[in-house]
C-alpha cells in the first residue's frame, strides 16, 4: 500500500475510532436515562426534569466521548448529584407548616443536598489529585442531575442548589489550594 | 522489540482513554506486524491488505475496550487472526460454490490449493479456541512475551497446543 492508500485508511480507521467511543459512550450514559424517567415520574415539574435530565445525558455521553479527565468525573459527577436530587423528591411530597401557612421544603433540600454533593465532588477530586476539567466537568453534572429534582418550586431550587454546591466545595477548594503550596 | 511492545502497551493506554494525540503513532506501530501476519496467513497479498484494513479497523474501533493489564499486540494480532480467518472461510466457501458451478477442478496448482485449505483449516481451528488460547499461539507464532513469562508462559503455551491439537483432530480427524 502506498502512503495516499495508508493516509485513507488512517482516516477511516480513526472515524471507527470515534464510532466506537460514540457507542460506549451512549452505553455508558444509558443508566442516568432510567434515573432521568424516574425522576420526572415523581417530579411535580417533569418538563423541568426532563430539560435537565436531556442536558446531563449529553453532556455526560460527550464527556464519555471524549475521555481523559471529563470521562473519570462522569461517575461521581452524578453519584453526587443523586443527593440533592433525592433530597428534592422527596421533599417534594413534604411541607412544614406553621402559623402563617405551609412552606415547600425543597429549597432547604437542595440546599442541603448540594452541601453534600460538593463535598463529595471535592472530597473525590483532592484524593485522586485530579486536574481542573475534573473539577469543572464532576461539578456540572453533580448540578445538573441534582437540578432535575431542583426545579420542584421554579429556579430558586436550582440556586440553593448551586449556593449549597459552591458552600460545600470550599473546604475542598481551600486543601487542594493549601496542599499545593505546602508542596 | 520488547521496547517496542512497552511503548505501544502506553500508548494504547492512553489512546483507551481518549488522547488522540498517540492515534497516529499507534497505528503506525500495528499496521507493519499486523500486516506481516495477515500476508503469512493468507499468502495473497491482495487477500492480506483486505484483512489487514478491517483488522485495522476493528482494532481501533474497540481500543477503549483495551485492558491496559495485557500486553496490546498479541491482542491486537488475535483481532487480526480472526479477521484473516473470517476472510479465508469466506474464499473457501465462495470456491466451494464456484466448484460446484462449474465443475471444474485442476485450475490451480495442487500445491497451492492444498497450503491453502491448510492455512484455512488451521485458521478455523484457532477461531474455535478461547481468546485467551488465541492470543498466547499468536504471541507464540510473532515470538512476542505475553504478560507472563518463563515456565506459566511455557506451560500455557503447551495446553493451547494441546488444545488446539484436539480441536484440529475433532474439526478433521487427523494431527
Amino acid at each position: 500500500m502506498d502512503s495516499t492508500d495508508l493516509t485513507h485508511l488512517q482516516r477511516r480507521v480513526r472515524w471507527a475510532y470515534e464510532l466506537g467511543r460514540l457507542r460506549r459512550a451512549l452505553l455508558g450514559v444509558a443508566p442516568v436515562l432510567v434515573i432521568v424517567a424516574v425522576a420526572a415520574c415523581v417530579a411535580h415539574r417533569p418538563v423541568s426534569t426532563l430539560w435537565f435530565g436531556l442536558a446531563t445525558v449529553t453532556i455526560g455521553a460527550a464527556m464519555l466521548w471524549y475521555g481523559r479527565d471529563p470521562q473519570k468525573a462522569v461517575l461521581p459527577g452524578i453519584a453526587a448529584g443523586l443527593v440533592p436530587l433525592v433530597f428534592a423528591l422527596c421533599a417534594n411530597h413534604m411541607h412544614a407548616c406553621g402559623a402563617n401557612g405551609c412552606s415547600s421544603l425543597c429549597v432547604p433540600a437542595c440546599a442541603l443536598g448540594g452541601v453534600v454533593a460538593g463535598l463529595a465532588v471535592a472530597s473525590v477530586g483532592n484524593q485522586r489529585k485530579a486536574g481542573p476539567w475534573f473539577w469543572v466537568s464532576a461539578s456540572s453534572l453533580a448540578l445538573l442531575t441534582g437540578a432535575m429534582g431542583c426545579a420542584c418550586i421554579g429556579y430558586s431550587g436550582v440556586v440553593g442548589l448551586g449556593v449549597g454546591f459552591g458552600a460545600g466545595m470550599v473546604p475542598g477548594l481551600l486543601r487542594r489550594a493549601f496542599g499545593e503550596k505546602s508542596t | 522489540m520488547r521496547t517496542e511492545s512497552n511503548t505501544l502497551d502506553a500508548l494504547m493506554a492512553r489512546l483507551a482513554d481518549g488522547d488522540r494525540a498517540v492515534f497516529a503513532r499507534v497505528f503506525e506501530l500495528l499496521w507493519g506486524p499486523i500486516h506481516r501476519l495477515c500476508i503469512t496467513l493468507l499468502k495473497n497479498d491482495a487477500d492480506a491488505a483486505d484483512a489487514a484494513q478491517e483488522a485495522m479497523q476493528k482494532i481501533l474501533e474497540r481500543a477503549s475496550d483495551y485492558d491496559k493489564s495485557r500486553p496490546a499486540m498479541p491482542w491486537a494480532m488475535a483481532i487480526a487472526g480472526w479477521e484473516c480467518r473470517t476472510l479465508a472461510r469466506k474464499h473457501v466457501r465462495r470456491r466451494e460454490v464456484d466448484d460446484a458451478g462449474h465443475e471444474q477442478s485442476g485450475e490451480h496448482p495442487e500445491e497451492e490449493f492444498v497450503q491453502r485449505n491448510l492455512t484455512a483449516a488451521a485458521i478455523a481451528a484457532l477461531g474455535e479456541l478461547s481468546e485467551a488460547d488465541r492470543e498466547t499461539l499468536v504471541a507464540t507464532f510473532w515470538d512476542e512475551a505475553a504478560s507472563v513469562s518463563g515456565a506459566t508462559l511455557r506451560k500455557r503455551r503447551e495446553r493451547a497446543l494441546d488444545r488446539l491439537r484436539k480441536t484440529f483432530r475433532r474439526l478433521y480427524g487427523l494431527d
